[in-house]
């Protein structure tokens, strides 16, 4: 984006977490939308296949979260790590085979979610140390005062297309556009913590769940409307929220593919433009096919 | 419709026969059970803060949230959810259980209308009932007398006769699932009866109905231990109001023209299915009381606890607006 920011003045944190495992419990069930009880893998541990860019329904999955999904095991440091990390920072793999690959963050879902390429990952395990090289909270735009920026590596911001417009708005390019029925679980939650889970897109399933957002990608950069992020996760008419989608099929109802929210205000302080392109694996996935 | 009439009512807390509730399309035909009763132990709760004193407000003003759990005094069913400067204030006393499975267990099982008695403390003897419970470690809320409620003080134990999960009033259509409400308290609540045509559908009075897209912290979160926040606006909010007030310019009841939410009230939220977690299916209605008040946390709202939830033709929704009296002390027999 070609716009004014304070990200010369921002600082990083090296944090540290480790790959953490799905977690169950003995009654192995969870109820979907009509009743169907299911046990679905997706969340926590690593989960191959599935990449920015890649569609995000359509699995046997619940709670799809591509690539590795890492906590800190002390709480309060963890909450550090969720709240501090943001999409684009750079993820280190410290042990284990994968030691000294590099990916980067896609999103929060009460974990860190970190991609990265697939002979990669193949080498990942629960418990394997990370790095993440924190940055990006506090990120301010001087031209748009209204705008506020959440969970994004100023990195991500330079490599999006788009930025001020004569006019003085903000131009993003959107790959969708969600309704405001669609916000599910995550309401009510602070922005900075996992992420907005959309309902309306359990796809194969009856039509009277769909809200149309079937189609979402892995990646994909969306526009909430009625939505304000900006200090929390709430409806209001007239504002916009901009979001990536960091994790994909739900089976648990009220539950969904779901952005990390990146930007949020005004909706006519916003330009959007359609542009299937706009989605992660085009800024950041080519590097990482490039990781050694 | 075989709703006993209020002259034959049924004590809420008694056993009744029913039938089991449907757990969704997997079985067709509703099979006759009688309900049971679990004694369930409860403790008053204490509020809890975090690491600092703050919430912060939809437009980034931090707040101390005062009437968020435990006893709060001088709030009473048929008050303004609006009416005070609260975050989530519930009319009466939050019960726990310190164990976090027993807690989930304490607000799954306990329905509304639930018989509670104070064992211990200066209030111990007292007489209350469940208005409703709400979400995430699990709480339930009990209402009492205002002398009661003041003598009680947090760590108060109290004891629930839970009764109500899997019962359903005889005669009701079999797509309508019923949850969270003592099977007795259909007697003794006037805004539900038989539809006026004949048919099958229950009629429930309301306040107003709320679209799906002004609800919040609830979705996708289990019906029978959460409730689910409304994000409504304050009823005189000008069009840029901020709050969580959230709905800025819009009226908390486009259908009804209800100028003002109270506690205890009836609430329709429209494209709800609330059988199992909470979330959009598109031509369903919920049916909830509303049991805290409004919340200055974005995505938040007063809250309702659901008890009725089905496709939109099994129930027959009256907008009652101004008219409309929801759960009240007396009709609890609190005052």
């Amino acid at each position: 984006m070609k716009l004014r920011t304070n990200a010369a003045r921002l600082v990083s944190q090296v944090l540290t977490g480790e790959v953490w495992p799905p977690l169950a419990d003995r009654h192995a069930y969870r109820v979907g939308p009509d009743g169907q009880p299911f046990a679905l893998p997706g969340m926590g541990g690593v989960t191959l296949g599935v990449h920015c860019g890649d569609p995000a329904t359509g699995y046997a999955s619940d709670h799809l979260e591509p690539g590795a999904s890492v906590r800190h095991r002390d709480p309060a440091a963890n909450m550090a790590l969720q709240f501090l990390t943001c999409v684009g920072n750079p993820v280190r793999v410290e042990t284990g085979p994968a030691a000294g690959a590099t990916g980067h963050v896609i999103g929060q879902h009460a974990y860190v979610l970190a991609d990265f390429p697939e002979r990669v990952l193949a080498g990942i395990t629960t418990g394997d140390a990370v790095t993440v090289t924190a940055c990006g909270q506090g990120l301010a735009l001087a031209d748009h005062d209204s705008i506020v920026v959440k969970n994004c590596a100023p990195e991500l911001l330079e490599r999006m297309p788009g930025g001020t417009r004569p006019d003085g708005r903000l131009e993003v390019h959107v790959a969708g556009a969600v309704p405001a029925e669609a916000i599910g679980a995550g309401a009510g939650m602070a922005s900075e913590y996992a992420n907005t889970d959309l309902m309306g897109a359990y796809a194969g399933l009856g039509e009277d769940l769909s809200l149309g957002l079937e189609g979402l990608r892995v990646g994909d950069i969306v526009a909430l409307a009625d939505a304000d992020h900006r200090y929390g996760r709430g409806y209001r008419e007239g504002y916009l929220t901009i979001g990536v989608i960091s994790t994909g099929q739900c089976m648990l109802f009220g539950h969904g593919p779901g952005p990390s929210s990146l930007l949020s205000g005004p909706a006519e302080a916003f330009c959007l433009v359609d542009d299937p392109a706009a989605n992660l694996s085009r800024w950041y996935h080519q590097d990482l096919e490039a990781t050694p | 419709m075989s709703m006993p009439p209020a002259a034959a009512a049924t004590p809420p807390g008694s056993p009744v026969p029913v039938q089991a509730r449907q757990p969704g399309p997997v079985s067709a035909k509703p099979v006759p059970a009688r309900l049971v009763s679990v004694n369930l132990l409860g403790l008053v709760e204490h509020p809890e803060f975090g690491g600092g004193p703050y919430r912060v407000d939809a437009d980034g003003r931090p707040y101390l949230p005062v009437g968020d759990g435990g006893i709060v005094l001088g709030l009473q069913l048929g008050d303004s959810v609006f009416g005070r400067s609260a975050d989530h204030a519930a009319p009466g006393a939050c019960l726990m259980h310190p164990d976090p499975a027993a807690r989930h267990a304490l607000a799954i099982y306990s329905c509304i209308g639930n018989q509670v008695k104070v064992r211990t403390g200066r209030a111990a003897g007292a007489r209350g009932v469940v208005i409703g419970k709400r979400g995430e470690a699990g709480r339930v809320i009990a209402a009492f007398r205002q002398a009661d409620l003041a003598a009680m003080r947090p760590s108060d134990e109290v004891s629930v006769r839970a009764c109500g999960q899997g019962g359903r009033p005889d005669g009701f259509p079999p797509g309508l699932t019923v949850l969270n409400i003592d099977p007795g308290m259909f007697a003794i609540l006037p805004m539900v009866r038989p539809s006026s045509r004949g048919d099958q559908r229950v009629s429930v009075g309301v306040r107003c109905s709320v679209p799906s897209k002004l609800a919040g912290n609830g979705l996708g979160r289990p019906a029978v231990s959460w409730d689910l926040d409304l994000q409504l606006p304050p009823p005189s909010a000008p069009a840029s109001a901020p709050a969580s007030a959230l709905a800025s310019g819009q009226s908390p009841a486009p259908d009804g023209g209800a100028a003002d939410v109270l506690l205890g009230d009836f609430v329709a939220v429209t494209d709800i299915d609330a059988r199992f977690n909470m979330g959009y299916r598109r031509g369903w209605v919920t049916v909830g009381v509303v049991v805290h008040g409004a919340s200055p946390l974005p995505g938040h709202g007063p809250g309702i606890t659901p008890i009725l939830t089905g496709p939109a033709d099994v129930l027959d929704i009256r907008h009652e607006a101004a008219s409309h009296v929801g759960l009240t002390a007396s009709m609890l027999k609190l005052q």
